[in-house]
């Protein structure tokens, strides 16, 4: 692990400048929007809001796994909990998902074996030492994280590791964003794209939804130099008024990707229309297990078909993801919504826009 | 007792094996003639004043981690919490309940090195008991130590002393137990020498009291870590804390755990580090009482108190930037991507 150059990264000097330089180019009120929720937490870590001016708005978006999981993909993990006969692994961050009925944190409390995992190999592991138990793997992730699934699901084949199944959440970033620019109301002049999706997806991916609605966007990553930077080219494009797809993670994106990650994604998985918390059904944004993996599949292994389900009373989680609204305008926050007893997701994972707002804006 | 044994129900039943358990593993360790006396309980002198008594419970999973274990907890977290009344530790209570079926050999690993700590912190374990309970209803090894002291005469140390002006001290690098424990229980092989600090704090807290300074609180940031506890004492002091990121002592492998798993030294447990907020002129002094301690050598000053902002803890960051720091609600939990 390379500690000094991450530290450059968060060098005082240059990002001071850089603050200096958006506050120098910015005449105009901007609403900019974050998409990724690793984007979020380091904006309100480093307090990235308080030192750009206040003409600048920054928007939290849709890419937070955790934030846009449906109720009834909860509900289904929940179903897998209390079967006897499943170990459920998860990553840690969707224990606390409050479901129709309860969660995977209130599963375990009454004794159902979920398990956290720090990687689905982790998983594939247990499924090798239970073998007279079905271990399932809650796979919720974008772009980031699913060519790592589908490397799993290959082993498991490979292995012949047949106790081992997905129950797949995934999503797709691009389709998200189409989506959000086709809904009423949403205003945005600027986006900030995932730096860590885009080492994937390549800046290509991003193409056909510049071209069509001209917005400003930025690729880049997850230190305070490279989230300044990415304002303040969106600030020039706005200013100057000519919209430009930028690479400004070139460290680490490349413009078209991973082929590699993304041809092994392609070859487990394809796309279906996937149901995003707040949002609806969006064609073409999920990804689930191809036909030939379909012994993988939880959903077909343990029969599950779930109804969609009606999200929490009074949640906002899906306008505040578009943009509509802030954490503090929805009116269960910090009411009966908080981080020790969320109502919606973006109040449960560390990166959820509620969460992060909660957390750092007091 | 040999040590491939292991520990039964009936060596906590107070009979004959539990006496063997007493005069053949404890007392021997932890060798002193007010706990040899075996009496119900110690008795003994107190110096004039006022004194100061501190309970803790220690249930930490792994027992044995890098940096220490369990006993070494159990001894140095009450020491510490006593130290932090602004009290000299005296006299240390044990109580064991141990899951039957515990290796002996595990048992008295623990109980050497309450013993060694209890030395090292110029302590004695007075009094204690023991108990066994049946498979399942503990892990392991359940410690509950309390321990009393003295507080010399003209020390007031409490969390309500913060005062505008003064400035907040830590001693030694933050997050370093919280993230062993976690690796570990995780499973996590990280290849980095990460290890807990636990450590006693009552020989930097006398020399500090002794130098004459004053000290208007001071604090050990266990659970919670740094960030929850200044968040108590901006609320009972009701004043605000200034911190500064890019003074926080946070070792360099810390750091990198920190930011792959997300999540935040402030609010990771230390077991052998203390907050002193102390009147802005004798800072610089005070420090210096702190860093000739072998356990404060890596002390920094790292705030102010305020007067805006009661309650509050903010946090300026490295880029010049504010947020606020709040109290840890709930477990971390690792995140997803
Ligand atoms: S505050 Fe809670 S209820 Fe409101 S939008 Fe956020 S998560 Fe949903």
């Amino acid at each position: 692990m390379n500690l000094t150059y991450n530290q450059v990264f968060k060098d005082p000097e240059i990002s001071k400048a850089l603050v200096a330089r958006i506050r120098e180019k910015n005449t105009r009120p901007l609403r900019l929007m974050e998409v990724c929720g690793t984007h979020t937490m380091a904006i309100f870590r480093y307090g990235i809001r308080s030192v750009l001016p206040e003409t600048i708005t920054l928007l939290s978006g849709p890419g937070c796994p955790v934030c846009v999981i449906a109720q009834k993909d909860i509900d289904a993990y929940v179903m897998l909990a209390r079967r006897p006969d499943v170990i459920l692994t998860t990553f840690g961050d969707l224990m606390k998902v409050p479901g129709s009925v309860s969660s995977l944190a209130g599963e375990k409390a009454k004794g159902a074996d979920v398990r956290m995992v720090y990687s689905i190999f982790d998983a594939l592991a247990i499924a090798k030492e239970n073998p007279d138990k079905a271990v399932v793997f809650c796979a919720v992730g974008f772009e980031t994280t699913i060519p790592t699934i589908a490397g799993a699901v290959l082993t498991a084949q490979t292995q012949g590791i047949d106790n081992f199944s997905i129950y797949s959440a995934n999503k797709l970033t691009p389709p998200a964003l189409a989506a959000l620019m086709k809904t009423a109301g949403v205003e945005i002049d600027g986006f900030i794209l995932p730096g860590h999706v885009a080492v994937i997806t390549g800046l290509d991916a991003f193409y056909p939804i510049f071209e069509k609605y001209r917005i400003p966007s930025v690729v880049t990553g997850f230190e305070p130099m490279d989230i300044l930077n990415a304002v303040l080219k969106l600030v020039e494009q706005n200013e100057s008024k000519i919209p430009r797809l930028v690479n400004a993670y070139p460290r680490a994106v490349a413009d078209a990707g991973n082929p590699k990650a993304r041809a092994i994604m392609d070859q487990v998985f394809e796309t279906a229309d996937a149901l995003w918390r707040g949002i609806g059904h969006i064609p073409d944004s999920g990804m689930v297990l191809r036909e030939s993996f379909y012994k993988f599949d939880a959903a077909k292994k343990f029969e599950l078909s779930m109804p969609d389900t009606r999200e929490p009373a009074g949640c906002d989680c899906g306008r505040i993801l578009m943009g509509l609204k802030r954490p503090d305008q929805c009116r269960l926050y910090k009411k009966n919504c908080t981080p020790m007893h969320p109502v919606g997701p973006c109040m449960v994972s560390s990166e959820g826009a509620c969460a992060a707002f909660y957390k750092y804006s007091g | 007792m040999n040590k491939k044994d292991t520990i039964l129900l009936d060596h906590g039943a107070g009979g004959k094996v539990s006496h063997a358990m007493f005069s053949e593993l404890i007392l021997p360790l932890f060798d002193n003639e007010l706990l040899a006396k075996q009496n119900d309980g110690a008795v003994f002198e107190v110096p004039p004043g006022r004194m100061a008594f501190s309970t803790d419970s220690y249930t930490v999973d792994p027992l044995f981690f890098p940096g220490g274990d369990i006993g070494e907890l159990a001894v140095n977290g009450t020491v510490n919490d006593v130290a932090m009344c602004g009290a000299i530790p005296l006299y240390i209570s044990v109580g064991l309940i141990i899951e039957e079926g515990m290796q002996v050999v595990d048992l008295k690993r623990i109980l050497q090195s309450m013993a060694r700590a209890a030395q090292k912190a110029d302590v004695r374990i007075v009094t204690g008991d023991t108990k066994v309970v049946p498979r399942g209803k503990v892990d392991k090894i359940f410690i509950n130590t309390s321990g009393i002291g003295s507080i010399p005469t003209g020390v007031h140390v409490s969390g309500d002393g913060a005062q505008p002006g003064d400035k907040v001290i830590v001693s030694g690098t933050i997050a370093d137990h919280g993230v062993t424990i976690l690796s570990e229980r995780e499973g996590l092989k990280f290849d980095s020498d990460v290890k807990s600090d636990s450590a006693p704090l009552n020989h930097m807290v006398k020399g500090m009291l002794e130098s004459g300074y004053p000290v208007h609180v001071l604090r050990d940031p266990t659970r919670g870590g740094l960030g929850t506890t200044l968040n108590e004492i901006a609320g009972q002091s009701t004043v605000g804390i200034r911190l500064f990121e890019d003074r926080l002592p946070v070792r360099g492998p810390v750091r990198g755990i920190c930011e792959l798993l997300g999540f935040d030294p402030l609010y990771l447990a230390n077991e052998g580090k203390l907050i002193a907020i102390v009147p802005g002129a004798d800072a610089d002094n005070v420090l210096d009482i702190i860093r000739r301690d072998a356990f404060g050598k890596d002390a920094v000053i790292i705030g102010e108190v305020t007067e805006q902002d009661p309650g509050r803890v903010v946090l300026e960051t490295f880029i010049g930037g504010t947020r606020i720091v709040e109290m840890l609600t709930g477990e971390q939990l690792p995140r997803i991507c």
